[in-house]
């Protein structure tokens, strides 16, 4: 068969498997609420890519998702689950949204800006902080303190905004205008009244900087390195330690930036909740756009649709369908797909099954055959049609 | 300072910790038996909706009570059958677990009953004395029929483990899976009926916050499973010590509910709540090393 | 008991996993009231033959019959409902539990709901231990159980479970001499009484002491299988070599000569190390290695070779005594990255087990060619390094972009060799360097076993010092100028190649042996 005609049936088949349930559940939900699918699928359309105006605020629900789907995806490259962007983001939107308004209201664009954002992505990676270093320096499990850290911010967040900054609705003062994000219907005039702003080409520019940077700097291959087996690593001299824990600094710092989209480029202050939600989906844009950057970013604008949807049917259809839906995307995805999240177990573990390491000679098999640990798949299961073709040397 | 050593915080600290015990217990079987659980919360979400939709259609408790374990129960297991058939990532399906209960609720809210916010009153249960003294609040907790289930399940669970072949083979299965194969059992089976467990204790708790409250509410289990899933990890995955882990979390809660007029003056009560969360990192970091955690958790 | 074993018959089998063929026509008869072996080479079939006797797998073709019966279908329970168990050559015990729980885990005699009968349990497997004297302290956990006891604890679960054919798969691997005779007495009062016994081995000398059959296995097929004559011991060992070979031995590999001035490499002064538990691992070790020398390790597995390797290699954070290399000191530190950094110009190690401790199997193998070296091999040079050190080392498919994971247990093994002695090579060393590799041939075809030799004789050539640490006696005898024996982290003899195995083996061994 082709390999590029390979290489694309996969995810194709991926993709014609989760629309269909994503349909399927949409119907029902539509049949529910005693409206004809096929209109309200219209009126989501017409809420969403039907209009300019759908079109930016797409862009505007989508961006915060860029940032916390590729915030996932960096942790995840080092065999790390951060399903802390949740808290990462919120604590991050505070303090830059609380420092953006504490600046003179002199301070220069470039200056304003630049600081806020690196108040967020500093108070980002801080929350990251405990996470990383309990699981480099003393091997707790990055999942259970990253959702302990993401319960405390979100007792501390309200509790701030309330008594320190002792503000009685909840939110913070304005921030100065220098740090404001523009709108991007200032160049795209017909996006007018949409949310969208200056924060989505940001995300998408990081988000390849980024990809080329850590595809390409030692720190990045390293990180990757350690995804795929920690114990060669340590055994070859990389710091499996501190590299671990820049990944999750990095992953936290890059959640933290999501604030640009909702403080910075949209609300202009923040409120409690803004932006919540925004670090778990993130969580299934990595996996549906499977690390790459152009995929995180369709998968972002994927969901950030679904959101938007959500908001021009809930007059008819509660907007929460939408959030259903994303549910039933993610599983779906992953089931259909078997989203590999192997990066996070290491292939150490996997060796061990049929009880065979390099000693004995089950997997060794012939004089020339491949000699790779299976997962916990037995070697019953039938052959890899991958490597089917592949001639033995 | 009044009523800190009274009968009232006592009845209090029982009633709040019920669905934490009921949760707890719910990711002691999924955990003990190698199934990574972090979507409790959504668990307790859905069986307390159901137990409340199923009580106010029916106007019988008994039947919400049936229905909303049911329903937590066969989300457990969904969640069971797409890790180990679907070969889903643990912690995918549950946040996904998640989000389809929080919003699935919501939705169900707005269809049912046309609120964004919570369902209209339904009876539950009612025994035990009147009166809002520190003594009839605790004849009515020991009074409440799912109360007492909670309290057996928290008393069956380690001793099931324990005693039974089937808690052998669960605990086997989050020990070592391919032992618990070699002897010709099947770990997925084993797996499903543990989860299908877990989610028969955690739906309990979600029926208890429902019908506690006498209604349901927009996102009510507000936490509970992140909570009790932190019983679990600082009891060291030992059913017993996360009971007392559960009591001690439901403590703190009512100390803030007993003490909520001095508290409210410095705002200070609210840090309270962090005291969970903080115990379970401080408790992490101090035992790592030795953790008692299932060895082939999430594999 | 009384109840004969199962006649399991093997006809003609074929076993295919990906891309390899591990049975290529297989056919093997089983017999009750025998020991049967099975050896051969690694990547034989050997394991595999057992695995689809017990049901463990399924043959791509041919069948399997136990008791005349084709096992259908071919599954690990339907083997056990025909009372055919397997002990796994890697236990397969929770390490949680106690002896008596992984005794009853799969055949709990309960009461009435499910509840654990424990008491009868443990009347049953007490009275079942004193009758084959399988003796296992019931209430200990598995953990802290030794090889000896877990393996014991292995046979008699199966014994429990109703085995009338018991599959053992090298059983012996991990037992000392000793206790090897222990377990095949058991053996053989297990065949005496009627059961089918399998085993595969590869220590020649236990199989014409104890099997009553053999079958050879070689590249797949049963080249030979015949009774064992125990009155002529020694030819039947040369016969069994030649068949597991199927060719006269290759040309055997002599070592360079080392110039009687070289200086010394590696220098090791009374260095000890205690593990966590306090546990003393090593003990006063004092050796070295001179520059061109290739020096042996030998031992039985888990006497310290592992410890004293991660010493050499920095993983080993704190240590008495010095180990210099080319006249530095090497030091000890609890940032692993840090002690190998500062051991890099001078010493490179290769770990014993290449899927854990050497290779991502999942990425390139030019990633895996300079993991750990992006600090030292530049981003410009890094693709001239990776096609160098594939060229030089012959690994093959000579395609860098291929994953670790698809290449051959011996290109895998190339791949490791070739990142540790590449740099040095390729430079030219200043003399007395070192180079310390573990294992270097486990689980590697003879060919490309040679090629690895070959390296190592050319890397002592070029004025590295070799430390070598292995399994295999006779690679030692072969390769090294020198072999030490080490036994209970100390080392306690020193050995020339031409002593016997026999010898050697008595030092490994120590008193017990004597």
């Amino acid at each position: 068969m082709n390999a590029t005609l390979r290489r694309f049936k996969q995810p194709a088949l991926v993709a014609v498997i989760a629309i269909a349930g994503l349909w399927l559940v949409f119907n029902l939900i539509a049949f529910a609420f005693a409206e004809a699918p096929l209109a309200t699928l219209a009126r989501a359309w017409g809420g969403t890519w039907g209009t300019p105006y759908g079109i930016g605020q797409v862009l505007f629900k989508a961006t915060p998702l860029i940032f916390t789907g590729y915030a996932f995806h960096i942790a995840q490259r080092a065999g790390l689950f951060n399903i802390g962007a949740e808290g990462q983001l919120a604590a991050a939107s505070l303090c830059g949204g609380a420092f953006a308004a504490q600046l003179p209201a002199s301070t220069p664009m470039p200056l304003a800006l630049l600081s806020a954002l690196l108040v967020g992505a500093i108070v980002g990676a801080l929350v990251a902080l405990p996470p990383a270093v309990m699981r480099a320096r003393l091997g707790v499990h990055e999942v259970i303190t990253a959702i302990m850290m993401n319960r405390i911010v979100d007792v501390l967040v309200p509790f701030t905004v309330a008594t320190v900054l002792g503000a009685s609705s909840l939110r913070t003062a304005d921030v100065v205008s220098g740090a404001t994000l523009p709108r991007l219907d200032k160049v795209f005039v017909s996006l007018s009244g949409s949310a969208a702003s200056a924060a989505f080409p940001l995300a998408v520019a990081l988000v390849v900087a980024l990809y080329f940077w850590l595809g390409r700097s030692r720190p990045g291959r390293e990180m990757q390195w350690i995804g795929k087996s920690a114990e060669a690593c340590r055994a070859e001299g990389i710091s499996v330690r501190n590299r671990l824990i820049l990944a999750m600094l990095l992953s936290g710092a890059f959640a933290g930036l999501g604030m640009s989209a909702t403080v910075l480029g949209y609300k202009g202050y923040f409120e409690v909740g803004l932006g919540s939600g925004a670090g778990f989906a993130g969580i299934a844009v990595a996996l549906l756009g499977r690390g790459h950057p152009i995929g995180i970013v369709l998968a972002a604008l994927f969901f950030g649709t679904l959101e938007q949807a959500g908001l021009a049917i809930n007059a008819r259809v509660p907007k929460e369908a939408m959030t259903v839906l994303e549910a039933v995307a993610i599983v779906l995805v992953s089931a259909a797909g078997r989203v590999s999240i192997s990066n996070t177990e290491q292939p150490a573990n996997s060796a061990s099954n049929e009880g065979d390491s390099s000693k004995s000679e089950a997997q060794g098999g012939g004089p020339d055959g491949p000699e790779k640990g299976s997962t916990r798949q037995s070697p019953k299961t039938k052959p890899d049609t991958e490597f089917a073709e592949v001639t033995p040397s | 300072m009044s009523g800190v050593f009274s009968l009232t915080m006592v009845a209090e600290s029982l009633r709040i910790s019920a669905p934490y015990v009921c949760a707890a217990m719910g990711g002691i079987w999924a955990e003990k038996s190698g199934v990574v659980q972090i979507g409790l919360e959504g668990v307790l979400l859905t069986s307390a909706f159901a137990s409340v939709a199923a009580a106010a259609a029916t106007q019988s408790a008994v039947i919400g009570l049936l229905t909303g374990v049911c329903a937590g129960a066969l989300l457990s297991l969904g969640h069971a059958l797409l890790v180990e058939k679907a070969k889903v990532h643990a912690m995918v399906s549950g946040i996904a677990l998640n989000l389809l209960a929080y919003a699935g609720t919501r939705l169900a809210l707005r269809g049912l009953y046309d609120s964004a916010s919570n369902s209209p009153a339904i009876e539950g249960f009612r025994f035990g004395p009147v009166g809002a003294s520190g003594g009839a609040l605790l004849g009515r907790v020991f009074a409440d029929p799912v109360t007492l289930v909670a309290i057996l399940m928290a008393v069956a669970t380690p001793w099931l483990l324990k005693k039974t072949r089937f808690g052998l083979r669960v605990r086997a299965a989050g020990e070592n899976p391919d032992a618990l194969s070699a002897v010709g059992a099947s770990v997925t089976k084993i797996r499903s009926y543990a989860l299908l467990l877990s989610g028969v204790a955690c739906g309990l708790g979600g029926v208890h916050l429902a019908f506690d409250q006498h209604r349901f509410e927009s996102g009510m289990s507000n936490g509970r499973g992140f909570i009790a899933l932190a019983a679990v990890v600082v009891s060291g995955w030992r059913a017993g010590y996360a009971v007392l882990a559960c009591l001690a979390f439901g403590a703190l809660e009512a100390l803030q509910i007993v003490l909520q007029d001095d508290l409210r003056k410095s705002r200070g009560g609210d840090l309270i709540q962090l005291l969970p969360y903080v115990a379970t990192l401080l408790v992490l970091a101090v035992a790592a090393g030795k953790s008692n955690a299932p060895k082939a958790l999430g594999k | 008991m009384g109840e004969r074993g199962p006649v399991i018959e093997c006809s003609d089998v074929t076993m295919r996993f990906a891309r390899t063929l591990a049975l290529d026509g297989a056919s093997a008869v089983f017999s009750p009231g025998e020991i049967h072996a099975v050896v051969g080479e690694n990547g034989a079939g050997k394991s595999t033959l057992l695995k689809l006797a017990a049901g463990s797998l399924a043959p791509t073709s041919g069948s399997v019959a136990v008791g005349g019966e084709r096992l259908r279908p071919a599954t690990p329970a339907e083997a056990a409902r025909r009372r055919v168990l397997m002990v796994h050559q890697h236990f397969m015990l929770v390490g949680a539990f106690t002896a008596l729980e992984n005794l009853m885990l799969g055949n709990e005699p309960v009461q009435q709901g499910g509840v654990l009968n424990e008491a009868r349990a443990r009347r049953e497997v007490t009275a079942l231990a004193e009758k084959t004297g399988l003796t296992v302290p019931f209430d200990t956990v598995a953990d802290a159980l030794g090889v000896g006891d877990k393996q014991r604890l292995e046979i008699l679960r199966v014994l429990y479970r109703g085995a009338l054919a018991i599959l053992l798969d090298e059983p012996t691997a991990v037992l000392t001499p000793l206790e090897a005779d222990e377990l095949y007495k058991v053996l053989r009062s297990l065949a005496d009484e009627g059961r089918t016994v399998v085993i595969v081995t590869h220590r020649l000398d236990e199989v014409v002491r104890f099997a009553d059959r053999v079958t050879v296995m070689r590249r797949g097929r049963t080249v030979l299988t015949r009774p064992l004559d125990r009155a002529s011991n020694a030819a039947s060992t040369e016969d069994l070599t030649r068949a597991i070979m199927g060719r006269e031995p290759p040309p055997p590999f002599s070592p360079p000569d080392v110039e009687s001035d070289a200086k010394m490499a590696i220098e090791i002064r009374a260095l000890g190390f205690q593990d966590a538990a306090g546990v003393t691992r090593l003990r006063d070790i004092t050796m070295s290695v001179r520059a061109g020398e290739i020096v042996g390790i030998a031992g039985v597995e888990g006497n310290g070779q592992r410890e004293l390797v991660h010493a050499i290699a920095g993983l080993l954070p704190s240590c008495s005594g010095s180990i210099a290399v080319a006249g530095e000191p090497l030091p000890f530190d609890a940032d692993e990255a840090r002690a190998i950094a500062a051991r890099r110009s001078v010493v490179r190690v290769v770990h014993e087990d290449r899927h854990t401790e050497g290779l991502l199997l999942d990425a390139t193998v030019a990633d895996n060619l300079v993991l750990g070296q992006l600090g030292t091999v530049s981003r410009d040079h890094e693709a001239e390094v990776v096609s160098r050190r594939v060229k030089s080392f012959g690994i093959v498919p000579a395609d860098p972009s291929r994953l670790a994971g698809e290449l051959s247990g011996g290109n895998q093994q190339k791949i490791v060799v070739a990142r540790a002695l590449d740099a040095f090579l390729s430079k030219g060393t200043q003399p007395g360097c070192a180079v310390v590799i573990s294992q270097p041939t486990r689980g590697v075809d003879v060919g490309a076993a040679a090629a690895i030799h070959e390296a190592i004789g050319k890397a002592a050539a070029a004025g590295l010092g070799v430390l070598i640490v292995s399994a295999d006696l006779a690679e030692l005898r072969q390769l090294c100028h020198r072999l030490l024996v080490i036994r209970k982290g100390e080392i306690v003899a020193e050995f020339a190649p031409s002593a016997s195995e026999e010898t050697i083996g008595r030092a490994m061994l120590g008193a017990e042996a004597a």
